[in-house]
């Protein structure tokens, strides 16, 4: 027997160096790249070989794995019990019985090496009878994929070779698939059983072709031949299987069929000499040898070729410029790019206008009134409140008489206003998104299941509990007007006396309003801006400074403001109480329509600019050049 | 397992079956099948129907011509080698040499039988003509395999490049998918190697849809007997498997070359297809494949349509929830417009009565005195918009286009903000039942809509209004306008004004001009007019009082019926249409397939030990 050579441990260190910290990369990188709508990893060619052997097995005791795979009812579990000496799965008359792979490994090695790091994606279990692969069920807590392991019972089974009995490749349960594709993955040596019926078998072929893609070694056993009359149609067959999956198979052997030797859990092999290319190897007559002579044969001719070519043979699966790593990365940094465009489509899509009755003037005012009472001489004061009771006075005669509605019936319509306009902008904004999510699949994938299965009717009850509960005049724009007008004081210190002046004149101004709702990072100026989540209200005044012909009625007189360089301070005030009124419609939105969706969309978005691409192009790279 | 206790030759005790039953239900399902093709989800169910309908329509054509069994089953289980058993000779190319062996369809049929009618050319097939008597009154199709095409169509994303296999001209699935059509019944041959194989089931559960079916294991001398095991897996399927044959091919062949009699199986197997798929027996076989076809059809609708039975009926709840709140938003505005214009209503009622009563004192000075008020320049507009425009005894506004009309709609309490929101939730509502445009409108209404639907609620709403209020006038001055209460006022007032007549002649006939007293000038008079003056203004008071008592609880009693007049309605008729039309779509499904199970009992065919696909598992 040939153990590894120090080179076949140097390859493999050098390689180990590579594939580990690519694997860590693209284990990073997974989710995100799910999320924007890469091929799932687990489903590529490359990822198997990846994950599946080259991570596992560059840096563990090299181990030779040996797995037997056929369809169903074409006697695996018996030819795996012939290699293995003793009956490692029973084979039943019912096909797909065999539901796990089981294992059976050299003597010692369960006690160096854990067996569900070898075999990934598996739970490791004991074997206890030779119905562990039909009967075993996973526990609560443990993956569906069970591994039934044993340890050689017969002392015959080479040193560093393990031998697997595999579930089917083509029967109607999918996971047996699945368990097939795994052990394939893992495996060095394939040991293809093929029946008269099956060779030819799309299932059949599909899954050797894969094996030789990743540069496995293949022993082609033909069972339930009918021995010898069928011995001539094999050469035959095996053309076909070749031509089909691209196979040179190390061995070929005939299984005749006999019942009762099956019956009895025993097969003879006979091998095919004839069908193997000229120099294959093989030396047989075609008499019969046991199943363990097949195994014994594998391990003593080169060991290390065997392994080395099947690691190569992953290597190359994921180094494929198409269909390995690279290719998958292509399309992850595609979908990613996909994301910004659809992030802007959304952008541009969900901007939504609005148009906010113009506030209630005197709820400004005050505040600016209340600031500056401190700061004013008697005189000022005197005139002032003069001014304050006189406006009163016309005020309280136009309510009188019908002309004007009292301070709180004008509020209550101002906040039903304004309530309706908040509504309408919700609506509006909705519809906008839907609009967005039908012009673009990504969006909808993340935005319809909200925008469907929501409870709109608590979206708008939450924007009317929110609108509610919002004060007319905030502490929290107390403080803003006043931090804006210590400011402006200390700026403009002999403006203030200015602004004195003007509201002793009755100056009124109240600047036009309209505010924006779109994601953040719309270009825009705004005159105030309040955030929630991704969501801005950007509030912009239109730049006319409306002056109140009205305005006795208010108490402040009018007069133009524009030449102090008061009006953007008062724009700023009036801006800000609006940005602060706007805001309960973005947090209603953040909150309760999209909740974390849009910080979702942000976050593809920016999968583009992730770092992980370019360090796994360059590791790529330096696995190209070693390997 | 292949002995069944009935004997399929006991003739049934059944009548012939009337065909008319059987084609209203197919009239009813293709009217049932067309009549929403707006709505997504019946997308699904009209593709299914027309591959369904033509095979309903031939069986019901060619309920006399002989059944066509297609033999299938995977590469290798023997399907040649039975058919050429039951053809009595080599008429399909059988054996281990290479796989797969049958390339083209090979259709096995007697000599005299006319094939004129099979696509023969389409689908490739070569035709055998055969004495032997298993093929007497039937078309046998050896089918190619299912199971050696590529699962990846060649040069497909995922199929790796390696290119010029043999494989890559394998076309055995599509020629068998070809064939499939054409057949009446499926002899579903497999081997202990094959009964569990995937692309085998799904070929099958593709076709067997209104195909009966018959279950053969071969290889029977080599393989163990797997039929238990097959049974079972096919009954997971959603087959009904009423017997699985078994039998050797090869043996038969050879027995048959010998002149020796047929085993048993396959003896069990040529006395079914005599039986049951022969004369009298084909044409139950076509009745019963038509309606196992159109129940699995219906089946299959359900089971697409039965996840949008809760959002449909959940879209009908909140359109009945939407309705309710602009409703209540309605009536809570009308009521506080209406109770808010007392005046108006003052006006109104006093108008209507004073213009009915004539002829007396009291009912001159009401006169005199609504005389005077009209010249009193008070504001006739109460508040304006419709019920201003109504309280003012004015014909509602015509509606105006656009914003226009949100405007007038607006003092009904339901502006265009609570209009989007209702229409916005009922779009969420919508989109989950999947019922979009055209079968419901957008949340934001056009233009063009606003015409429609605003327009419609304001013509209705003013209408429901002007209607109510007369009703309520004509109810109130009906309390008033009766003789006995005329009497009453007019004797009131009449009496003082007799008393102060009687008094003031007395002064002057008896006491000036009899007695000789001075004339008292006319302080007497002055006051006396004051008096009457008086009197009559209190007296009108109380007639107003009478008429406006409990006028709010009369108002609130004409709100209480605003549900009933289904003002609304316009604002969300598309919604509310879109859910009836959708739920009657459901329930008609549901109905047709209650009468399509009525049918099948009602015919009660022997199933004989043939199988069929009931429908997928539960």
């Amino acid at each position: 027997m040939t153990r590894p050579q120090p080179g076949t441990a140097g390859t493999c260190a050098s390689w180990g160096a590579i594939i580990e910290p690519l694997c860590a990369e693209l284990t990073a990188l997974a989710p995100l790249a799910r999320a924007v709508g890469a091929p799932d990893p687990s489903s590529c060619a490359w990822h198997g070989q990846l994950f599946g052997k080259l991570l596992p097995q560059l840096s563990r005791e090299q181990v030779l794995v040996v797995a037997v795979c056929g369809g169903t009812n074409t006697g695996k579990s018996l030819v795996a019990s012939g290699m293995a000496g003793f009956a490692i799965s029973r084979s039943t008359p019912e096909a797909a019985r065999t539901r796990h792979p089981v294992a059976s490994l050299p003597v010692g090695l369960s006690q160096r090496l854990d067996i569900g790091d070898l075999f990934p994606g598996f739970t490791p279990r004991r074997w206890s009878s030779d119905r562990d692969a039909i009967d075993a069920i996973a526990e609560p807590g443990e993956g569906n994929d069970i591994l039934v392991w044993t340890d050689d019972t017969t002392g015959v089974q080479p040193a560093q070779v393990v031998l697997l009995d595999t579930p089917d490749i083509d029967g109607t349960l999918r996971e047996n698939w699945h368990r097939a594709e795994l052990v394939r993955n893992a495996a060095d040596v394939i040991v293809a059983v093929l029946t008269q019926q099956k060779y030819n078998d799309a299932a059949v072929r599909d899954f050797f072709r894969a094996a030789a893609a990743a540069g496995k070694s293949v022993v082609v056993v033909f069972n339930m031949v009918d021995w010898p009359r069928q011995r001539e149609r094999i050469g035959g067959w095996l053309a076909t299987f070749r031509e089909e999956t691209g196979i040179t198979p190390a061995a070929v052997h005939a299984a005749p069929y006999d019942a009762d030797a099956a019956e009895a859990g025993r097969v003879a092999f006979h091998p095919l000499p004839e069908c193997l290319p000229p120099g294959g190897g093989a030396t047989a007559t075609g008499a019969a040898v046991p199943g363990t002579r097949i195994v014994a044969d594998l391990a003593a001719t080169d060991l290390d070729r065997i392994k080395l070519n099947a690691l190569a043979g992953s290597l190359r699966v994921v180094l494929d410029p198409v269909h390995g790593v690279a290719g998958w990365l292509e399309s992850f940094v595609q979908q990613a790019r996909g994301w910004q465009e659809s992030r802007q489509r959304l952008a541009d899509a969900a901007r939504v206008e609005v148009t906010l009755p113009s506030a209630p003037r005197e709820l400004v005012w005050n505040e600016i009134w209340d600031w500056l009472e401190p700061r004013r001489s008697g005189f000022d004061l005197a005139v002032s409140r003069a001014y304050r009771f006189a406006g009163r006075g016309v005020a309280w005669t136009a309510r009188a008489v019908g002309l004007r509605r009292d301070d709180g019936a004008r509020r209550e319509d101002f906040a039903a206003e304004e309530l309706a306009a908040l509504k309408r902008a919700l609506g509006d904004f909705v519809e906008r998104l839907e609009s967005a999510c039908s012009r673009d699949e990504r969006l909808a994938g993340v935005l319809a299941p909200r925008l469907v299965a929501g409870d709109r009717a608590a979206w708008f009850t939450d924007l009317q509990r929110r609108h509610a509960a919002l004060p007319v005049v905030s502490a929290d724009y107390r403080q803003f007007v006043r931090g804006e007008l210590d400011r402006f004081a200390r700026d403009n210190p002999a403006t203030v006396r200015w602004i004195l002046a003007a509201l002793n004149a009755g100056a009124v101004a109240r600047p036009a309003i309209t505010v924006g709702l779109g994601l953040a990072g719309a270009a825009a100026v705004p005159a105030a801006a309040a955030t929630a989540g991704s969501l801005s209200t950007l509030v912009h005044t239109a730049g006319d400074v409306v002056v109140g012909t009205a305005a006795t009625l208010a108490g402040e007189g009018a007069l133009g403001l524009t030449a102090a360089g008061l009006r953007p301070l008062v724009e700023r005030l009036f801006a800000g109480w609006s940005a602060e009124r706007s805001q309960v419609l973005a947090d209603s939105i953040h909150d309760v329509v999209l909740g974390d969706a849009m910080v979702e969309i942000d976050r593809l978005a920016t999968a583009v600019t992730r770092p992980e691409p370019e360090r796994i192009r360059r590791l790529l790279a330096a696995a190209g050049e070693g390997g | 397992m292949d002995e069944r206790p009935t004997d399929p030759l006991v003739p049934h005790p059944r009548v012939e079956v009337d065909f008319a039953a059987f084609d209203d239900l197919v009239a009813s399902i293709r009217t049932w099948v067309g009549s929403l093709p707006e709505w997504a989800p019946t997308r699904p169910v009209r593709a299914t129907w027309e591959a369904v309908e033509p095979r309903l329509d031939r069986a019901r054509r060619e309920l006399s011509r002989l059944l066509v069994v297609g033999v299938v089953g995977g590469t290798g289980t023997g399907k040649s080698t039975l058919v050429n058993a039951l053809a009595g000779g080599d008429v399909s190319p059988a054996g281990d040499v290479a796989r797969p062996t049958t390339i083209a369809p090979i259709v096995v049929a007697a000599p005299d039988v006319d094939l004129g009618w099979l696509p023969l050319e389409s689908i490739g097939a070569r035709v055998v003509r055969s004495a032997a008597p298993a093929v007497a009154n039937i078309v046998l199709v050896d089918c190619p395999d299912p199971d050696t095409q590529s699962l990846v169509p060649v040069g497909a994303a995922g199929a790796d490049a390696g290119g010029g296999r043999p494989s890559d001209t394998n076309h055995n699935r599509d020629r068998l998918e070809a064939i499939l059509p054409v057949c009446d019944v499926l002899l579903l041959v497999a081997t202990a190697q094959k009964y569990r194989s995937w692309i085998v089931a799904r070929e099958v559960a593709a076709f067997a849809p209104g195909r009966p079916l018959l279950f053969v294991q071969t290889h029977a001398s080599r393989d163990h007997d797997i039929r238990a095991d097959w049974q079972k897996q096919l009954e997971e399927e959603g087959f009904v498997v009423p017997r699985i044959f078994r039998l050797d091919g090869v043996e038969a062949a050879r027995r048959a070359a010998a002149g020796l009699g047929p085993e048993e199986g396959f003896a069990a197997l040529s006395r079914a297809i005599d039986e049951e798929l022969a004369g009298r027996a084909a044409r139950r076989v076509r009745r019963t494949g038509s309606l196992d076809l159109a129940g699995w059809f219906l089946t299959e609708s359900r089971r697409d349509l039965d996840p949008f039975r809760e959002p449909v009926a959940g879209l009908a709840a909140g359109v009945a929830s939407e309705r309710t709140r602009l409703e209540t938003r309605l009536a809570t505005a009308v009521t506080a417009r209406l109770r808010a214009g007392r005046q108006a209503w003052q006006r109104l009622l006093t108008d209507e009565l004073v213009d009915r009563w004539h002829g007396g004192p009291f009912a001159l000075f009401l006169h005199a005195v609504a005389a005077l008020s009209s010249l009193w320049p008070r504001g006739r507009t109460f508040g304006g918009g419709v019920i201003g425009r109504l309280l003012a005894g004015q014909p509602p506004a015509p509606t105006t286009a656009g914003r226009g009309a949100w405007q007038q709609v607006h003092d009904l309490g339901i502006g265009e903000a609570e209009v989007d929101q209702s229409r916005s939730v009922l779009v969420g509502l919508a989109a989950r039942a999947r019922l979009q445009e055209p079968l419901v409108g957008r949340a934001h209404l056009d233009e063009s809509a606003v015409q429609a639907t605003v327009g419609t609620l304001l013509e209705r709403t003013g209408l429901w209004l002007a209607a109510g209020i007369d009703r309520l006038v004509a109810d109130r001055r009906g309390r008033l306008d009766g003789p006995g209460v005329r009497w009453l006022f007019e004797s009131a007032f009449s009496g003082l004004l007799v008393t102060v007549l009687v008094r003031a002649g007395y002064d002057f006939f008896y006491g000036h001009m009899w007695l000789g007293r001075p004339v008292g000038g006319a302080g007497f008079l002055q006051e006396a007019i004051v008096w009457l003056l008086l009197w009559g203004l209190v007296l009108r008071w109380l007639l107003i009082a009478r008429l406006r008592a409990g006028l709010d609880r009369d108002i609130d009693r004409l709100v209480a019926g605003l549900r009933e007049a289904h003002l609304v309605d316009p604002l969300l008729a598309d919604f509310a249409a879109a859910a009836d039309r959708a739920g009657r779509y459901l329930a008609e499904g549901e109905r047709l397939e209650t009468t399509c199970t009525t049918l099948t009992t009602a015919l009660d065919e022997p199933n004989g030990g043939l199988g069929r696909l009931r429908g997928k598992p539960s």
